[in-house]
């Protein structure tokens, strides 16, 4: 007929035209380009990502201050306030220099929060994540698309070699131990170890917190159980095949554990780091009784890493929240949240970590920490194999 | 129905482009803000990783039996609780208008639909583990007060037909909201002059009601359909990613941290958007089929 | 069944849908209820509900979700009411590809709609290949990132809008209705607005409520737009409290479902008058 041909036609040429003005819009990645140091407001048409600033040595604190209150706000993303403690983090940067905080996605995962920087590459506006807070193999993928600009704090001599990049474009923020959070109401035998959790009593009673073929905190658990079973660092296959014992004994749920399960006591231990576990403990205030038990082997660390978008509307504002997480006092802050901060061993050192705070950090004597090599390959072998060991098990029926 | 034009004023015809021009506003729109940002779908599915253009992504869409299985599964849960949820919901709407219940319970259930309807995700999901779940309140008061173990039974929450179930919830208020204003469409007159011409119930229903009604209840079930296909946030609360349904893979690939192939993610987009076509075309046919009673 | 004198059934099955219905629909309500209520060890209280009120991200929220919502739904009503109505009485064949259009909600994920959005309109609207920009981004003011939202919200409440005011106009005569009123000399808006518009107020209200729950309750389009909407907020909250979650998903039910009551009873329940079998 000839008005679905004209249809057809008109459709075609809207399609191409559109298509041809979404090509023509703003350029791809980039890699960063050299620009000054304080800038006062983004005009709104601009497009130049931001690029490598030397370390303010001789610049003082001052001056990173007023160029960020010039900037007005940080927008973050992907920081829950339970998680360390940015609750109190961020409020006590709020007060602090004055500044408007603009939260985006506290749950977002950390290739949502990659995606979010591809996505506002071109926008100035709230929606465009200044700082990131991601898993560690993001460090390095992030710097290889060119997503994000170095910098490097005051404290950079501080921080132990293994967490962070050499030229500065990330740095680990704070580490935490595998744990298990017991609702010892349900469930009163507590687990000490990997090896307890086969044992029939916890039938139905284990979960993950998340999905061990994208979450971080899954993914680590499985590599966590891989030490406890004669892996290694190097070797995260004894973890699938952990798992899968685990599972076909039937004690494995699938769901994904989270305060609510925990508390109904569906989920009566739960896999998780220990600054969760024990900031749940603190919001139970005992109802259920619970407990948190670092396993006797198999300790595996596991380390987040901060760092600033290449695109970052607020590169000032972003640059002096660093500074605040990486000073004693913000170190301290998330040592209140249970994690513990990447410049531990120096704050100890100075014994300027406050007697009570530390008396609450839980003993992880003997916590391995992967390289990046080693975790990016494990991450491989865990997400591409759970499937065939464990996972999608879950069909119709026939 | 013949259409008969008054003599008074006939209907004037504006010519056929100035009939588009009605509904640009809403095309308008539709490229505005549906067309363009999934341009980006269509554009990000044939670039991998890498950021190279590539075809492999839709290769993978048949020949990866993950994702093959993904579809498969999203197809039945969809097809099963557009189904179930086609008929109970058709039978609850059924029994607040033509049924003879009281009237302030068909204000209740249509309020009580319009909320239900969006129910989902993480509080769906606790609602149901709450209540059935090992230690729903439900099982442990059979297992107290009845000694009754479903557990052990064999029953399980966290399996294609539980999540089939709490689907379900948000499945019959949809279905309950659409056909409301249908059914209150069978004019009462006809149901009388059938009956004066003879005719029975049952007749009426098969010959009268049902061909008027069948277009408005397939076009629901086409939506229900549609709507088990894209929910995502309820079955991963319940099932934890073990469940693979395609909303579930692509959320993996985007979102996740690791896997990341978003190319990959953006392809099964699109396959999810080939089968809502063809679902489509498909209740159209139905459609035109049926519509042949009306005329 | 059995027919009474009023020409209404008695309809035992009438009531047994609805019994199971009720018992299916509020069992899983009232296990939520029975959560929230135990915040307190051994005690049946109220306690997760004080946390939970006392917070006032709640409270402003919800007021700015509640808006949104009321937003969307008469911007879809004014896009989509006069196209329906267009379609069926003049262009029957748009009909396909606008259901195929309405359906496509469904099917593209939230999270690459709302990536999408934010690379269109967060740049400047100029004439392509010139240096002129004729509109500052929308995600600039907060303005702006409430109208994209709102777009983004009628988008999704598509389908379900579309729906129901097709099916709505499927069972009024819209064709002797438009003609009735253009032989009494009306034009379209008022032929629209005066005369269509009332006629399917029940399709309406259905549609409105769908609306109304999707916007409140929606969670990754407001997230990553940084609006701060009920959703996220919600969401949060789930992610790290165990009984404030429970208390609050059912409170919002009961409001959401009371503010429903109330907007039946304003608009009459037109519904019921109309229906009367």
């Amino acid at each position: 007929m000839k008005t679905r041909k004209n249809l057809f036609h008109l459709f075609s040429l809207l399609l191409l035209v559109s298509m041809v003005l979404a090509a023509c819009g703003p350029a791809a990645t980039e890699a960063p380009v050299v620009t000054e140091a304080p800038v006062v407001t983004e005009p709104p048409a601009a497009t130049e990502p931001p690029a490598a600033t030397e370390p303010p040595a001789a610049d003082p604190m001052a001056e990173l201050i007023a160029a960020a209150q010039a900037e007005g706000a940080l927008t973050t993303i992907a920081l829950p306030h339970d998680w360390c403690n940015y609750g109190e983090v961020i409020e006590t940067f709020k007060s602090k220099y004055g500044l408007e905080v603009n939260e985006l996605n506290p749950d977002a995962g950390s290739g949502d929060e990659i995606e979010a920087i591809k996505a506002n590459k071109d926008n100035p506006g709230p929606q465009a994540p200044d700082v990131i807070d991601v898993g560690f193999s993001f460090g390095s993928s992030s710097k290889a698309e060119g997503l994000i600009q170095p910098y490097k704090v005051s404290t950079w001599d501080t921080i132990p070699e293994i967490g962070k990049d050499p030229d500065g474009y990330w740095y680990g923020d704070y580490y935490g131990v595998m744990s298990f959070l017991v609702n010892t109401d349900v469930q009163p035998e507590v687990p000490q170890d990997w090896a307890d959790l086969l044992d029939p009593k916890y039938n139905g009673q284990i979960a993950l917190s998340g999905d061990p073929r994208v979450s971080n905190q899954a993914i680590q658990s499985v590599f966590a159980a891989a030490l406890a079973n004669g892996g290694s660092l190097d070797n995260a296959q004894p973890g699938l095949d952990y798992f899968a014992q685990v599972n076909s004994a039937g004690n494995l749920v699938p769901l994904i554990a989270n305060s609510a399960l925990v508390a109904t006591g569906e989920v009566a231990v739960r896999v998780t780091w220990d600054y969760n576990a024990l900031a749940a403990v603190d919001t139970y205030a005992g109802n259920p009784a619970t407990a948190v038990v670092i396993p006797a082997t198999g300790r595996f660390a596991g380390v987040y890493v901060q760092a600033i978008s290449a695109y970052a509307p607020h590169p000032n504002a972003a640059k002096l929240w660093m500074e605040f997480l990486y000073s004693d006092e913000g170190q301290t802050l998330w040592m209140k949240g249970y994690c513990h901060p990447i410049r531990e061993a120096d704050m100890r050192d100075r014994g300027v970590i406050p007697a009570d705070i530390l008396a609450k950090l839980p003993d992880v004597s003997g916590a391995v920490f992967p390289t990046l090599d080693q975790l990016n390959a494990a991450s491989k072998l865990i997400t591409e194999n759970w499937d065939a060991a464990v996972g999608a098990d879950i069909k119709a029926a026939p | 129905m013949a259409q008969t034009s008054l003599p008074l004023a006939p209907v004037k015809e504006p010519s056929e482009w100035k009939n588009w021009l009605g509904v640009s506003p809403f095309f308008l729109f539709a490229i505005m803000f549906i067309a363009l940002p999934s341009l980006y779908l269509v554009q990000g599915s044939f670039f991998n990783q890498e950021g190279q253009f590539t075809l492999q992504n839709y290769l993978d869409l048949f020949t990866n039996p993950t994702i093959v299985s993904a579809y498969k599964l999203s197809i039945q849960i969809s097809a099963a609780t557009a189904f179930g949820g086609g008929v109970f919901g058709f039978l609850l709407a059924y029994a607040i208008t033509i049924g003879g219940l009281p009237r302030g319970l068909r204000s209740l259930l249509i309020t009580f639909s319009g909320v239900a309807s969006n129910f989902a995700g993480v509080p769906l999901a606790f609602a149901f583990i709450a209540t059935l779940g090992r230690r729903g309140f439900v099982t442990l008061f059979l297992k107290d007060a009845l000694s009754l173990d479903i557990y052990r039974a064999g029953f399980d929450l966290y399996t294609f037909w539980g999540l089939c179930a709490i689907y379900m919830f948000f499945q019959f208020p949809l279905m309950v909201l659409i056909m409301v204003p249908a059914l209150d469409g069978l004019k009462r007159e006809w149901r009388e002059a059938a009956e004066n011409l003879g005719a029975s119930g049952l007749q009426y229903w098969t010959r009268i009601a049902m061909p008027i009604l069948l277009p408005s209840i397939l076009g629901s079930m086409i939506l229900l359909f549609g709507n088990a296909f894209g929910a995502y946030a309820t079955a991963y609360a319940l099932t934890g990613g073990r469940l693979g349904i395609v909303t579930i893979q692509i959320g993996a690939q985007i979102r996740g941290d690791v896997l990341h192939n978003p190319g990959l993610g953006y392809a099964m987009a699109m396959g999810m958007v080939i089968i809502m076509a063809v679902s489509l075309a498909f209740y159209s046919w139905l459609q035109k089929i049926s519509e042949r009673w009306l005329r | 069944m059995k027919q009474s004198s009023t020409g209404r059934r008695f309809s035992l099955w009438s009531w047994v849908w609805f019994i199971i219905g009720t018992i299916y629909f509020l069992v899983p309500l009232y296990a939520t209820v029975r959560h929230s209520l135990r915040m307190e060890r051994d005690v049946i209280g109220f306690k997760a509900y004080e946390s939970a009120f006392a917070d006032n991200n709640f409270w402003e929220t919800f007021l700015l979700s509640n808006m949104l919502a009321a937003a969307t739904i008469i911007a879809s009503i004014i896009l989509i009411v006069p196209t329906a109505y267009w379609i069926r009485l003049r262009l029957p064949q748009a009909r396909r590809i606008t259901e195929f259009i309405t359906l496509l909600p469904f099917v593209i994920p939230a999270i690459i709609l709302v990536f999408g959005l934010i690379r269109i309109y967060s740049v400047p609207i100029g004439i392509p290949f010139t240096e002129i920009k004729l509109f500052q981004p929308l995600t600039t003011t907060h303005f702006g990132t409430y109208i994209l939202i709102t777009a983004g919200y009628m988008v999704l409440a598509m389908p379900y809008m579309y729906r129901s005011v097709d099916t709505g106009m499927r069972t009024v005569d819209i064709r002797t209705l438009t003609e009735a009123a253009q032989s009494l000399g009306a034009g379209w808006f008022t032929i629209i607005a005066r005369v269509i518009l009332p006629n399917i107020r029940s399709a309406l209200l259905s549609g409105a409520l769908l609306t109304f729950a999707i916007v409140v309750g929606e969670v990754t389009l407001a997230s990553f737009l940084g609006v701060d909407a009920f959703g996220p907020y919600l969401f949060l909250l789930g992610q790290h409290r165990a009984y404030e979650p429970a208390a609050l998903s059912f409170v919002t039910f009961l409001m959401t479902w009371l503010a429903m009551g109330l907007i039946q009873l304003v608009t009459g329940g037109q519904g019921q008058a109309a229906g009367s079998h």
